[in-house]
């Protein structure tokens, strides 16, 4: 279990998309780039709009996916939260909820990818989010 | 008191790192390196995620030995500039950056120290330009496409640590590499702490500055399909033919690019280098044996005098 989930586009009235995270190299392993493809059927939506999810903290996150020429869409992507549009971020929870939305990543990715050995990199450099072991 | 960078570099940095600042225009970025000393030149060159702070204990002690050494940030570490785009940093670019710092000094006769990235590019930078350079000593790093070292096969923890959006999160968001990373890969863990850990965290302060940490590690050729196969192939093959006098100086405890496989690989491509030399060290064996490998340097280099004063 994650506590992710796939959600339909939020209602953004009121809100702004805090810049969070990004990727550029979305497929330096392929296999990551598959996933996304799948989770929100960018084959057939392309850049129509972002993925969303909602974390375990219940705030949403807009994945927006970027492509560059020449390389299989997407090529990369940036996480964004959903929050009240004149308000800042709360960090830890930012944190916790981006470290759930990568482990949910990785659980989706699958094999040779693991949950486990993500945790126990996370615990190795010391991040607050990694659950004890 | 006049405002320059080198008195707004913060003073943990400034107390570890004396030398006079001197900053380059290379190849279209802004490029930190130090120039210290007279005679003919050591470069001295560093990888990820460290700088030129590496070589902090080596540098007064090859300039008293009568060598002008210069050393250069790479783009992306220490003081030099840091773009925030992947796709500014290609290993072709790297070895592009420290061709143009080297033409512009116009240094010749040059011993080159390549530790960690600085193996791929001071060697590429070598083999396209051998009339400037005397000699090589090659610490902790790799110059062939595969097979990748067994470290850099593992997913716990290598490739967990720079995989899409996990390395800008761990690496990015919480400096994994630049502090705990390089904590982890010393032998004095408790000396290093207390000493240099902070400045080397100080130097990358925030996520967009530590972009090359995870950059890099995808750069490392892990199968056939690597982005710088071609470049790694034709380095081997240059290395295999080049008769430059190398030194082969190598961490005992060395976890990233073992001794046992990667120094005798040195060893077999270049039969000729004096080595391999093992001293007290993980991959970041300057932090624990600086005054050593300066010595092993020291000495080597003057054997080649000796030897040109005889011919």
């Amino acid at each position: 279990m994650t506590g992710v989930i796939v959600v339909e586009k939020p209602d953004l009235r009121g809100k702004r998309l805090s810049f969070a995270l990004a990727e550029d190299r979305v497929a330096h392993y392929p296999e990551f780039r598959d996933f996304f493809v799948r989770a929100f059927d960018l084959d057939r939506k392309g850049l129509t709009e972002p993925g969303f999810v909602q974390a375990p903290s219940g705030l949403g996150y807009a994945l927006i996916f970027l492509g560059r020429s020449g390389e299989p869409f997407p090529s990369g992507v940036e996480v964004h939260a959903i929050v009240d549009a004149l308000e800042p971020v709360a960090e830890e929870t930012l944190d916790r909820d981006l470290y759930a939305i990568l482990r949910w990543m990785i659980a989706g990715v699958g094999a040779p990818w693991t949950t486990e050995d993500f945790d126990r990199t996370g615990r190795l450099y010391r991040i607050p989010a990694a659950p004890p072991a | 008191m006049e405002l320059s960078l080198e008195n707004t570099l913060p003073e943990a940095i400034r107390a570890l790192w004396t030398y006079r600042p001197r900053y380059a225009n290379v190849n279209g970025w802004r490029m930190h390196y130090i120039d210290e000393g007279e005679g003919d030149p050591v470069v001295l060159l560093h990888g990820n995620p460290t700088w030129g702070l590496l070589y902090r204990e080596m540098v007064s002690l090859l300039v008293r030995s009568g060598r002008r050494v210069v050393v250069p940030d790479m783009i992306g570490f220490g003081l030099s500039e840091k773009p925030t785009r992947e796709h500014a940093h290609s290993l072709d670019g790297h070895a592009a950056n420290l061709t143009a710092l080297m033409r512009q000094l116009d240094l010749t006769r040059i011993m080159l120290v390549c530790h960690d990235w600085g193996g791929p590019t001071g060697l590429s930078f070598a083999m396209a330009n051998p009339a400037r350079v005397r000699a090589l000593t090659v610490m902790s790093t790799w110059a062939w496409p595969l097979p990748p070292a067994e470290f850099h096969t593992r997913i716990f923890p290598w490739r967990m640590m720079h995989a899409p959006l996990i390395g800008p999160y761990l690496l990015g968001k919480h400096r994994a590499l630049a502090g705990r990373g390089v904590y982890l890969s010393v032998v004095d863990r408790e000396k290093f702490g207390r000493s240099a850990q902070a400045v080397y965290e100080a130097t990358l302060p925030d996520p967009a500055s530590r972009l090359l940490t995870w950059v890099w590690p995808r750069w490392i050729p892990l199968d056939e399909n690597a982005r710088a196969l071609e470049r790694f192939q034709w380095l081997e093959r240059e290395l295999s033919q080049c008769k430059l006098p190398t030194l082969i100086i190598w961490g005992r405890e060395d976890e990233v690019f073992d001794a046992a496989t990667f120094s005798r690989r040195f060893k077999k491509i270049l039969p000729h280098a004096e080595g391999p030399f093992l001293v007290t060290g993980r991959h970041f064996l300057q932090e624990d044996s600086g005054p050593e490998i300066a010595d092993l340097i020291r000495h080597f280099l003057n054997r080649l005098d000796q030897g040109e004063r005889s011919q």
